[in-house]
């Protein structure tokens, strides 16, 4: 997406013009952002959540549908208290080499687990959530699956949400 | 490529922009590599027939007279990757 304001520039210069290249016409402009809340109290006090486009899910649920050509508007809640051997990656667009070895480098479940025992976080949402980024229909992603993970988010009880794409 | 430049494809009839998308997306938004992958599913649905082997045809049939051209459809990219990945030669990061 474009559109960015000052305070979400990219990491990486050329980043936008070098997608447009690969996938013309992918990249829509976005006029209107949400502000970012402030967080009323310390995070020690504080319930988060965790929200990432990495294709995590527990074991045993349908896997993401990497192979859709348009995308999968769909997400998997992963409960917080899920041991990593209980979780599998479902996706074929980013390098899983890493994540393979230790989940925790792209989701990073018992670093959360373990900043929650010690009393950094509050505490988490019974459930942490999931989905894949390949999605070619910004639309119908914002309209759907971002708005349903939204409220899912919202009914677990969230305080506040750490974002992580992929 | 944003799904509205693709409906926009269909509508000109633009073949090549639509291919290239399916190149894209069958080769992780490399253009070669994606052409390259449908060739090597192609190859290895080839391979599997060359002994003229029993197949279920009447699953075939049914399969195609009950199902939706939507799920066919679907059916087709997952056919692409199985082969892909049975060919051996899988050049993706993860699995599906």
């Amino acid at each position: 997406m474009t559109g960015l304001s000052d305070e979400t520039k990219q990491l990486r210069p050329g980043l936008w013009e070098t997608i447009n290249e690969r996938y013309p016409g992918s990249m829509i402009t976005k006029g209107e952002f949400v502000s970012l809340a402030r967080l009323g109290k310390p995070v020690s006090q504080t319930r988060l959540t965790f929200v990432s486009s990495a294709g995590i899910q527990p074991k045993g649920t349908m896997p993401f549908d990497v192979v859709h050509p348009v995308g999968d508007f769909s997400f998997r809640r992963v409960p917080s208290a899920s041991r990593v051997s209980n979780l599998e990656i479902h996706q074929i667009k980013y390098p899983t080499t890493g994540a393979l070895k230790d989940l925790n480098v792209i989701f990073p479940i018992e670093r959360l687990q373990e900043l929650t025992k010690e009393g950094v976080i509050g505490e988490l949402t019974p459930n942490l959530f999931s989905f894949i980024g390949y999605q070619m229909d910004p639309a119908r992603f914002e309209r759907t699956l971002a708005e349903e993970i939204a409220d899912a988010v919202v009914a677990d009880g969230a305080e506040a949400a750490l974002l992580c794409p992929a | 490529m944003s799904l509205q430049y693709l409906k926009t494809a269909v509508g000109e009839n633009d073949t090549e922009k639509l291919i290239r998308y399916v190149r894209l997306h069958l080769g992780d938004g490399n253009e070669a590599a994606g052409r390259k992958e449908i060739d090597k599913a192609w190859i290895e649905a080839l391979k599997l027939m060359l002994d003229v082997p029993a197949t279920d045809r009447e699953f075939i049939f049914a399969t195609l007279d009950k199902q939706t051209p939507a799920t066919l459809a679907h059916l087709y990219f997952y056919l692409h990757f199985y082969f892909v990945r049975r060919s051996g030669a899988w050049i993706h990061d993860g699995t599906f």
